[in-house]
């Protein structure tokens, strides 16, 4: 009798508690799903009176005028997308490379430290980045690097024109340096998580560390590393103070990566505060809209790729 | 109980007569000599002197935690893999040590193949899959991977299965069509030893009984050595027979002579049931 | 039984919370980043003197401090450009404005060899390099002024402040002011459309400053408390009355100096007349409203006065210090007597 009321007591508790974990998992996603929607509604709401008067040409003009009330975003979403593809292709270079040597080759007295390094990057604050980017690299950019480049490859448009030193170039490699310890730490799981009985496979098939890298774990993992991409990208799009220290922000399309240009955000961490005209403040918060959108655009294009190149690839 | 252990391939077979217990030893392909292997500070395998023969099937059982499967990654340094790993002793392969100075563990492996417990192929097409070690070492020839491939397909008898979907993903096959694919693929690199680390373990008693036929040809052309935990499987395709126990090797010999006579006492326990 | 223990527990509660608040009332402010050293170091001073007050400062921005002080969460604002019409409008109330602080913007140039006695620069010559229109270094229009200077053959890279800023204000108010070009093609503003093809924006005095400092043949525009902080290279700059100088203290307050009808309406003293004087500077203003109704406000509003009044006069003697540049008597006067309207 007591162990049968024992039985009930405990199965009551049991659902009871199930209840309020159902209650919060539902609870959270709502509110998730509440954020981001509550987000985007306060987004077009503070910039209707922009739509309203630049509708369309918001997205192509290129004049960005405070003066005279013309705002046009066509600059900054250029530099938005070209800072942050800089940055992916080269953060994604060196951090799969990265994370593939400390795997796989590197000695654990210098992996371990190694990767703790390139993790505590990720902790610095991106003003930190700023400033080294604008004390430190963009001389070094300005004076060694990017003479070289122009030198070597100066036939191609993007190496060509004056050396500002502040340009989508610097803020590119700022970027990247800052984006690479997302890549590298999450590619460094994947790696990890390819399945050593395909690594084991390999070698026992006569394969060197190199071969069975290139050809079967490098490639297990090519899903997993571009999801890492896809994040790091995120962060990229959306840095704010770390680019505009570094960025030139100047209203303009270049077809040389050593112009200075302009991101999204910048625009408004630089304007916001000193914006006074209500067209102004709309047209800033419709910057906000377009990084939203933009950001969304970039996963979804990613996501797209995902499944449509890489699956087919991958299994089935 | 212990009674009804068959051996089919001992007793049948035009090839596969049993060779009574006097005949001398077919000559050894591979040989341990005083094999150590610690894995930091556990000694996992205590000083086993082993000989193992060319073109036979040798098995090595024992129960979970015997060292058996450690002492088969000893044979063709997969230990190198594992930095805590240390191996002692000597490994020869027709006589060379492969342990010794100037080896290359990648030539090492490539001779000395292995197929283990899981099946993994890689995530890639069938033709992928068995042609991958020919590439590696070079092959670029279309034709001439073709015919490696359909080769190895057809001695790891999974040719007929497989050969109108050589470009689809070896992950669509079944567990024991994989298992035979592993084995095409080791056989394309054409090795001389090839390992088996419980190869049917994960599979059901169909896809077993076909592997088992395919070892059992195997020994034809390679020397074999399989790790089971499934004695009535090193009854039934092993010409010798290794008992191992926490780390040592215990007995050795002729399989049916060691299913039958037993000369240690733990050996006999662990065959007639009492622990394992 | 029960509601007046609740209501006895509530009224000791507020009294708990009152009481410190009694001790030192805390005052707020928000608005321009510019002048915030200066409050810093005012209202600390005051603090010091006046134990029942202290003021908390929001270096927000000027539009940020327009808009609080527009809702009311704030007690006074504080803008490097008077509220203009449109913003006066939006107010709940009638507000005094009155002129707090006074800064100069300096001219900061970097070029590979030492000009002796700096680069010289006209007030044409300054617009037209912003405008684009000089672009080179050897430009006969800057190598006639600058006789015996060796000025390379490079293009003017044109520095410019990226965040809005009062600074900038001052500055494309001056470049309005001297060239009718600029007035028609880019106007006067925190933040404007910069038209010169090698423009770089730098974010705040600091980002301007990096920018020059690490860019051979840049041109850039920062405070003149900057400018001294840094040791920085000045250019001259010739003014309305024909003489070149530097950016100083007195020569900023000898442009001061020069209007005395200064209002929030007509409050600009930019390329002024006067013999000494710098021809790029300008004010900053505080606001509070004109009238309240509460006694509490009163009280209140009746402390804000009386610190914008010490800081607007006797405080100015800090301003010195921090490399502002102290209001001229007429000014604080005017400040004084605006102050006054108050009512509390």
């Amino acid at each position: 009798m007591q162990s049968e009321s024992h039985e009930q007591l405990h199965l009551r508790r049991s659902r009871i508690s199930d209840r309020w974990f159902m209650a919060g998992v539902y609870g959270a996603t709502g509110l998730f799903v509440a954020i981001v929607a509550g987000l985007f509604v306060e987004l077009y709401a503070g910039s209707s009176s922009s739509i309203h008067a630049f509708g369309f040409k918001f997205l192509t003009s290129s004049h960005w005028n405070p003066v005279t009330n013309q705002f046009g975003a066509l600059p900054m979403i250029y530099g938005t997308v070209v800072s942050s593809l800089i940055a992916i292709v080269l953060a994604g270079f060196v951090g799969v490379f990265g994370a593939a040597y400390l795997v796989e080759f590197a000695p654990r007295a210098v992996a371990r430290p190694l990767a703790f390094l390139i993790e505590l990057l990720a902790a610095v604050p991106s003003v930190i980045f700023g400033l080294w980017g604008l004390f430190i690299l963009a001389p070094v950019l300005r004076a060694y690097v990017e003479p070289f480049l122009q030198a070597k490859f100066g036939f191609l448009p993007i190496f060509q024109g004056f050396i500002f030193g502040s340009s989508l170039f610097t803020a590119g490699i700022v970027l990247a340096i800052m984006i690479v310890p997302t890549v590298s730490a999450i590619t460094r799981d994947v790696i990890a998580a390819v399945a050593r009985e395909h690594r084991e496979a390999s070698m026992a098939l006569g394969a060197t560390r190199w071969e069975t890298m290139a050809r079967v774990i490098l490639p297990g993992a090519t899903t997993g590393i571009f999801g890492a991409c896809v994040l790091a990208l995120g962060r990229a799009l959306g840095e704010t103070i770390a680019t505009t220290m570094v960025i030139g922000n100047k209203p303009a399309i270049a077809a040389s990566l050593f112009q200075p240009a302009y991101t999204l955000a910048s625009v408004i961490a630089n304007e916001f505060t000193e914006a006074t005209s209500d067209l102004y403040v709309s047209a800033l918060i419709e910057l906000g809209l377009l990084l939203f959108v933009v950001s969304l655009a970039v996963n979804g294009i990613a996501r797209v790729l995902t499944w449509t190149v890489l699956r087919p690839a991958k299994a089935r | 109980m212990p009674a009804p252990y068959q051996f089919p391939y001992l007793v049948g077979g035009a090839e596969t007569l049993a060779r009574p217990a006097s005949e001398p030893r077919p000559p050894s392909k591979m040989a341990t000599d005083g094999l150590n292997v610690f894995y930091g500070q556990f000694h996992a395998i205590k000083h086993v002197t082993l000989s193992l023969p060319d073109r036979r099937v040798s098995a090595l059982i024992g129960p979970s935690g015997c060292g058996k499967s450690t002492f088969l990654r000893a044979l063709n340094r997969m230990h190198d893999l594992t930095p805590e790993a240390r191996v002692e002793g000597s490994v020869t392969l027709d006589g060379t040590d492969i342990y010794g100075p100037g080896i290359d563990p990648v030539e090492v492996r490539h001779r000395i193949g292995m197929v283990f417990q899981r099946a993994n192929p890689f995530p890639k097409s069938i033709f992928e899959n068995v042609v991958f070690g020919p590439k590696v070492h070079g092959e670029r020839r279309h034709r001439e991977l073709i015919e490696i491939c359909e080769r190895s397909l057809v001695k790891a008898a999974l040719w007929d299965e497989v050969k109108d979907r050589l470009n689809s993903s070896a992950l669509g096959l079944s567990g024991g069509q994989q298992q035979r694919l592993c084995i095409a693929r080791q056989l394309a690199v054409e090795p001389e030893v090839i390992l088996m680390d419980e190869p049917a373990s994960a599979l059901d008693p169909l896809a077993t009984a076909k592997i088992e036929d395919l070892i059992f040809a195997l020994r034809r052309d390679y020397a074999v050595v399989i790790v089971t935990h499934s004695m009535q499987q090193a009854a039934r395709v092993s010409d010798l027979t290794s008992f191992f126990l926490l780390g040592e090797m215990i007995e050795t010999g002729p399989t049916a002579e060691v299913f039958t006579h037993p000369t240690d006492r733990r050996t006999e326990d662990y065959i007639t049931g009492r622990f394992g | 039984m029960k509601r007046v223990n609740v209501l006895g527990a509530a009224l000791s509660f507020a009294a708990l919370v009152v009481a410190p608040a009694l001790a030192a009332t805390q005052l707020t402010g928000a608005g321009s980043s510019f002048v915030n050293p200066f409050f810093s170091k005012a209202f600390y001073e005051y603090s010091a003197a006046h134990s029942d007050v202290t003021v908390n400062y929001q270096p927000i921005g000027s539009g940020g401090g327009i808009q609080q002080f527009t809702q009311r969460t704030v007690d006074f604002g504080a803008s490097d450009v008077p509220m203009n019409a449109d913003e006066i409008k939006r107010l709940p109330a009638s507000a005094v404005q009155v002129p707090i602080a006074l800064g100069g913007v300096a001219v900061t140039y970097n070029l590979p060899s030492f000009i002796k006695g700096g680069l010289k620069l006209t007030r044409e010559t300054l617009a037209d390099i912003y405008l684009g229109k000089i672009a080179k270094w050897n430009d006969p229009r800057l190598t006639k002024i600058n006789p015996g200077a060796e000025l390379p053959d490079a293009p003017i890279i044109v520095v410019h402040r990226s965040d809005g800023s009062g600074t900038t204000y001052i500055f494309t108010d001056f470049l309005s002011h001297v060239s009718g070009e600029w007035k028609s093609k880019v106007g006067t503003g925190k933040s404007v459309e910069w038209p010169a093809p090698s423009a770089v924006g730098g974010k705040g005095n600091d980002g301007v400053a990096g920018a020059v400092r690490q860019t051979s043949g840049s041109i850039g525009y920062v405070e003149l408390a900057y400018v001294h902080e840094n040791k920085m290279t000045q250019a001259q700059l010739q003014n309305a009355a024909g003489r070149f100088g530097f950016c100083t203290g007195r020569g900023v307050a000898a442009a001061a100096a020069t209007k005395l009808n200064l209002t929030p309406t007509d409050f600009s003293i930019v390329d002024t007349k006067g013999e000494t004087a710098w021809p790029i500077a300008g004010y900053t203003w505080a606001f509070m409203y004109r009238e309240y109704q509460k006694p509490e406000e009163k009280s209140r509003a009746k402390m804000v006065r009386d610190v914008l009044e010490w800081t607007a006069t006797s405080g100015q003697r800090i301003a010195g210090t921090l490399d502002y540049v102290p209001l001229p008597e007429s000014v604080q006067e005017i400040a004084k007597k605006s102050l006054s309207e108050i009512k509390v």
